[in-house]
């Protein structure tokens, strides 16, 4: 690049340009339009909403999210009111905003996720993101069901055949046998993105005072800092394995998280606890950072340094 | 501030009547603004937030009125009891002479706090407060002690017959005030907007809705209009912030995000 070029830090993303390469997560501000179109005025390249369902669900009693030594702590519960009032939100932002609006979907049965999936694609969300994986909701064996490759394929192929023309990103845990592997499976299952990673465990923490767990539900999933080292690990083994591309996400905070997530091979990054520590400036304080490093690194664009923690 | 989740005793309880009850603690934050509020959890029900009624010698005071399961869990709490405690969070009323406190039923208990702090520093204030009736409205001797402060009950079992918003008028053109503090039910605070707004008035007003994470994260608190989180931007609101927005007296979101119409 010539000395007084900018560096450019949008990207291209399944065809589409963003403006920064920075998501927020799902399950931060994702609830409504004026919320989500906050964040993307805030710097955000594209933003998730928080994860839906078909039915409107309640979700966990307070407290529901709390902050601990390295990160957060969180049993929300997919509360949610129900895909039809997220569609509502996905059209308002997009007449109101042109950064990309990812659509969070998640089911109790592999079939409702079809549902849910269908629904959501009638709003034309630039992405459906698939919540195979949160540790608070549970499959009808007892686990999530991104603990096994045969569900995750089954989800899959159903999600992928009810968005149509939307495409689709999975959103992986590490707490099953190969993140890899599953990455693999959604690859060839029809996937056209994975996201990696959900919260953590769950973990617990519990007040000495009163002797009994601080989450009304016992136990949440971990985010956070904390889980940095792990997220990374498992983006980059999955972009060692599969060509799709990886949102990646856990615990990145700082500027250097980004950069390494992307040296790592991450397509996109995102950013959901990082809001609390940083509050809404963390994605113009990245943007400014990547940009930064990039002038000093002379490099014109991220596609440059991404992936280059594999050779 | 402290975000992170610690218990502590109950040091004392205040019966106001058998469905208003005031708990104090030790003041957990050096410095705790009037219109800021608290998380409390209350192990094994659930965890709500509260605005505080006072901060007075290193005692904090929350005061609480049963009227729904956790309310109600809530006032059998007693001295020693350990209660769960996160804040103060928010943003809080700023500082002005020659204002008007306006308050409606539980709405009254976070301008209790501001009138003290009006006060210490010798600002001239008055006060109108309302409620259904003569138990719904409290701390009524210390705002008469402090405050030219006009009372009105929609039975009429004390001061005024009627609503708070028929009198607004009358004390703003009598007594020159230039500033307004609000909190109250919403349809009460829609009026106050506007009587203020007729007349030119700055003012800062309190608002409610249903809030979880506290820490401006979950998104549950934003209103519609402006993004604002009510939690971090809130829940004091002034002029041209609470103007923003779009849902006022409208519509409110409950636990699982669903738009209901206001009441």
């Amino acid at each position: 690049m010539s000395l007084c070029m900018k560096p450019d830090i949008s990207v291209s993303f399944l065809n589409k340009t963003m403006s920064s390469p920075l998501v927020l997560a799902s399950g931060v501000l994702g609830l409504t339009a004026d919320s989500m179109k906050r964040v993307l005025e805030a710097g955000a390249g594209a933003v998730t909403t928080k994860s839906f369902s078909m039915d409107p669900r309640k979700g966990h009693p307070c407290p529901s999210i709390l902050p601990y030594d390295g990160g957060l702590l969180n049993a929300v519960g997919l509360s949610n009111p129900g895909v039809a009032e997220m569609n509502k939100e996905i059209r308002k932002l997009q007449t109101q905003h042109n950064g990309l609006i990812f659509a969070s979907v998640f089911g109790r049965t592999p079939e409702e996720f079809g549902s849910a999936a269908a629904s959501a694609a009638e709003s034309e969300p630039d992405l459906i993101e698939v919540n195979v994986s949160c540790p608070n909701v549970e499959s009808e064996f007892g686990t999530p069901f991104g603990a096994s490759f045969r569900d995750v394929e089954k989800i899959t192929t159903i999600v992928k055949k009810a968005a149509g023309s939307i495409p689709v990103s999975i959103k992986l845990t590490i707490h099953c046998p190969s993140i890899s592997k599953m990455a693999r499976v959604c690859e060839e299952s029809g996937a056209d993105a994975v996201t990696a990673i959900n919260t953590v465990g769950p973990g617990m923490l519990v007040d000495t005072g009163v002797m009994k767990p601080v989450l009304a539900n016992k136990v949440g999933g971990v985010s956070g800092p904390a889980i940095f080292p792990l997220a990374l690990k498992a983006v980059w083994e999955i972009t060692g394995t599969v060509r799709l591309p990886v949102i990646a996400t856990g615990g990145v905070t700082t500027t250097d998280h980004a950069l390494q997530m992307i040296m790592a091979g991450a397509a996109l990054v995102s950013i959901g606890s990082a809001v609390y520590y940083e509050e809404l400036d963390v994605f113009s304080k990245i943007n400014k950072g990547l940009t930064d490093w990039m002038t000093e690194r002379k490099i014109g664009n991220l596609q440059e340094i991404r992936g280059k923690a594999h050779e | 501030m402290s975000d992170k989740m610690k218990t502590y005793p109950v040091v004392d309880v205040k019966t106001h009547h058998p469905e208003m009850k005031s708990y104090y603690f030790r003041q957990i934050e050096e410095q705790i603004l009037p219109g800021q509020f608290f998380n409390l959890w209350l192990p094994g029900v659930d965890e709500k937030p509260f605005s505080v009624s006072d901060v007075y010698q290193g005692i904090m005071e929350i005061t609480i009125k049963a009227v729904g399961p956790f309310t109600r869990a809530f006032m059998n709490v007693k001295r020693g009891d350990r209660i769960g405690i996160r804040g103060p969070f928010g943003r809080g009323f700023t500082m002005h002479q020659h204002s008007l406190l306006i308050g409606g039923g539980m709405g009254i208990v976070p301008l209790r706090y501001l009138a003290r702090n009006l006060r210490e520093k010798g600002f001239h204030f008055e006060v109108i407060l309302g409620g259904r009736t003569e138990k719904d409205i409290p701390f009524t001797t210390e705002f008469s002690e402090w405050a030219p402060t006009t009372l009105v009950t929609e039975d009429g079992s004390l001061g005024y017959l009627g609503l708070v918003t028929q009198h607004i008028h009358e004390i703003i053109g009598r007594s020159k005030l230039s500033h307004i503090y609000s909190s109250g039910p919403e349809g009460m605070l829609v009026r106050v907007m506007e009587e203020a707004s007729g007349r030119g008035l700055d003012y800062e007003i309190s608002f409610e809705r249903y809030m979880k994470c506290g820490i401006g994260i979950c998104g549950q608190c934003v209103v519609d209009g402006s993004g604002i989180r009510l939690c971090k931007e809130g829940p004091v609101l002034n002029r041209e912030e609470a103007e923003k927005v779009t849902e006022w007296g409208m519509v409110h979101r409950d636990g699982a995000g669903r738009r209901e119409r206001e009441d």
